[in-house]
């Protein structure tokens, strides 16, 4: 199988720090989290407007910058 | 992986570093919390000593100079106890990358108000006043928050996950690993049933309603399975969109903490036992935090509530093999079938992604594994004495400080419950996923009260005995 399209997980529209989720989602902490093993690495997609798996990938992808890539675990 | 994945994407799926899961991941903090408490504890005991002096907590008291006294006796040791969990919840909160310099602050005033709640419950009017200490950290937190402007710091410290997987895995050191395997597959049945009910009523009434598919299958899970939880998992394996996700959010905290009045208070009406209740909680709450804070409250009305039959445990036993053994466990289950259904069936939304097996692991709720691991650890230990031995060793020496442990990382969990729930933060739910869900809701809690009390009720009661 290819790996060559790269996911949304390297994508500068996609969020997934944990922190900002919850700050993204206003509510989530309350009664779940974003540091719920069940997120697993999904985040928020800025293009599409939706919440997305890590995994997934879409024509729109920009690579982000080095910097971006520290910050995505979590 | 599907066939029809395979059309769908030719990518690999990453893997997500062992070591980053195992550090950056909240379930696994519960589970080193938990558990580490609970080794520690079992080598103690095995060498004869045991955690009783820092397991401390307020006894039963009438007169306020009663509660001074107590806390002139035993402040070396709330003190101790103090910087333990400020510690050990230090470490995982800095594992979670939320700043210690925040965190300690908002931990110790966290734990002074629970100090406050856990003596307010063993007052010896409490019940009588319906001053159960889950049911008033949440009143407390719920009133402060939507009041008054709490500083930012303080949220550092609200952790209501973190402190509540670490006491369900605490709490499996009080289960044996025979009644879990005992209760675990009525748990399942009942809860599947249920499961499958609810999602069916939500969903299609939102289909009939003209919802978006994802949007349906969003709300059905989290009114479903696992709450916020199951509603986020799913999101994510489906692509719903951002309002999806805060909507499911809005609806599940709003009925949640209805649920937490208003089951315990219904329950106490119909003189139900501890058990029973409990189980019809475990059915018809929808997040682990809220139904745990209804249960304990419940299991606080046995011997002090007139005709409430069962023991103080039962209540939130019941809940839990029910909710995390008979529906969290199946998160991952739900989001993997969904994300097929997704891919074969839904419009596509521009955002490829692929349905594989892994994802029931990738999904699965970690702290379980914990909340079974303690089970095992104290099975083996206290393997060979007898009901006498253990009434008269096990429990004081080594399950009774865990369970203290258990009832303070709780509070912590109620507390935080109330002071994150901020109502202007709800996202605009729209009255078609308000009415589905609510559909649901009836449902659920009707259904979840017949399987509780009629079709399973001789079990659950024999349960809390």
């Amino acid at each position: 199988m290819s790996t060559s399209e790269p996911r949304c997980q390297s994508c500068r529209h996609f969020t997934r720090a944990a922190a900002e989720l919850e700050a993204l989602l206003p509510g989530l902490r309350t009664l779940s989290s974003a540091y719920a093993a069940v997120r697993s690495g999904d985040g928020l997609c800025s293009v599409h407007d939706r919440y997305v798996a890590a995994y997934s990938h879409c024509a729109a992808h920009a690579q982000q910058r080095p910097s971006q890539s520290a910050e995505l675990t979590g | 992986m599907t066939h029809i994945a395979e059309h769908t994407s030719r990518a690999v799926v990453p893997r997500e570093t062992l070591w980053g899961e195992l550090i950056h991941k909240e379930d696994w903090w519960a589970i080193w919390i938990g558990l580490g408490l609970i080794v520690v504890a079992a080598a103690l005991f095995v060498d004869g000593g045991t955690l009783k002096w820092i397991a401390v907590a307020p006894l039963r008291w009438s007169q306020p100079t009663q509660v001074a006294t107590q806390l002139r006796e035993h402040w070396t040791q709330y003190t101790a106890l103090l910087v333990l969990w400020a510690v050990l919840f230090g470490i995982g909160a800095s594992g979670l990358r939320i700043k210690l310099t925040q965190f300690l602050p908002a931990f110790v005033v966290l734990y002074v108000a629970a100090l406050g709640l856990y003596f307010l419950g063993q007052w010896n009017q409490a019940a009588h006043y319906n001053l159960e200490p889950p049911l008033v950290a949440l009143a407390l937190g719920l009133l402060l928050s939507n009041t008054v402007a709490l500083p930012q710091w303080l949220s550092s410290g609200l952790r209501v996950e973190l402190y509540i997987k670490t006491g369900i895995v605490l709490l499996g050191a009080s289960l044996p690993l025979t009644l879990i395997a005992w209760a675990g597959p009525v748990a399942i049945l009942q809860a599947s049933i249920i499961s499958l009910v609810t999602f069916a009523a939500i969903y299609y009434t939102s289909k009939r309603l003209g919802l978006d598919p994802r949007l349906a299958a969003v709300l059905g899970t989290g009114g479903a399975v696992c709450g916020v939880s199951g509603a986020i998992a799913v999101a994510g394996a489906v692509g719903a969109k951002k309002e999806h996700v805060s909507i499911a959010i809005s609806l599940v905290v709003l009925w949640a903490i209805v649920m937490i009045f208003a089951l315990p208070l219904i329950s106490r009406d119909l003189g139900l036992s501890t058990g029973v209740a409990g189980a019809w909680i475990g059915t018809s709450e929808f997040a682990d935090a809220a139904g745990l804070a209804a249960a304990q409250t419940y299991g606080g009305y046995a011997g002090n509530v007139p005709g409430i039959a069962g023991s103080a445990d039962a209540a939130v036993n019941a809940f839990t093999l029910m909710k995390v053994i008979g529906r969290d466990v199946w998160i991952g289950v739900w989001a993997f079938v969904l994300s097929i259904v997704a891919i074969s069936r839904w419009e596509s939304t521009g955002v490829r992604t692929k349905a594989g097996a892994g994802e029931i692991w990738r999904r699965l709720p970690k702290f379980v594994l914990g909340f079974l691991l303690a089970s095992v650890v104290i099975t083996l230990v206290t393997r060979g004495y007898s009901y006498a031995d253990y009434k008269k060793s096990v429990l004081p020496g080594l399950v009774a400080p865990l369970q203290v442990f258990r009832v303070w990382a709780l509070t912590f969990a109620f507390l935080s419950i109330g002071l994150t729930t901020r109502i202007r933060d709800f996202a605009a739910i729209g009255t078609r996923p308000f009415y589905a869900f609510t559909v649901g809701v009836v449902i659920n809690v009707i259904l979840g009260f017949i399987l509780s009390t009629q079709v399973f009720g001789a079990f659950w009661t024999r349960l809390g005995q």
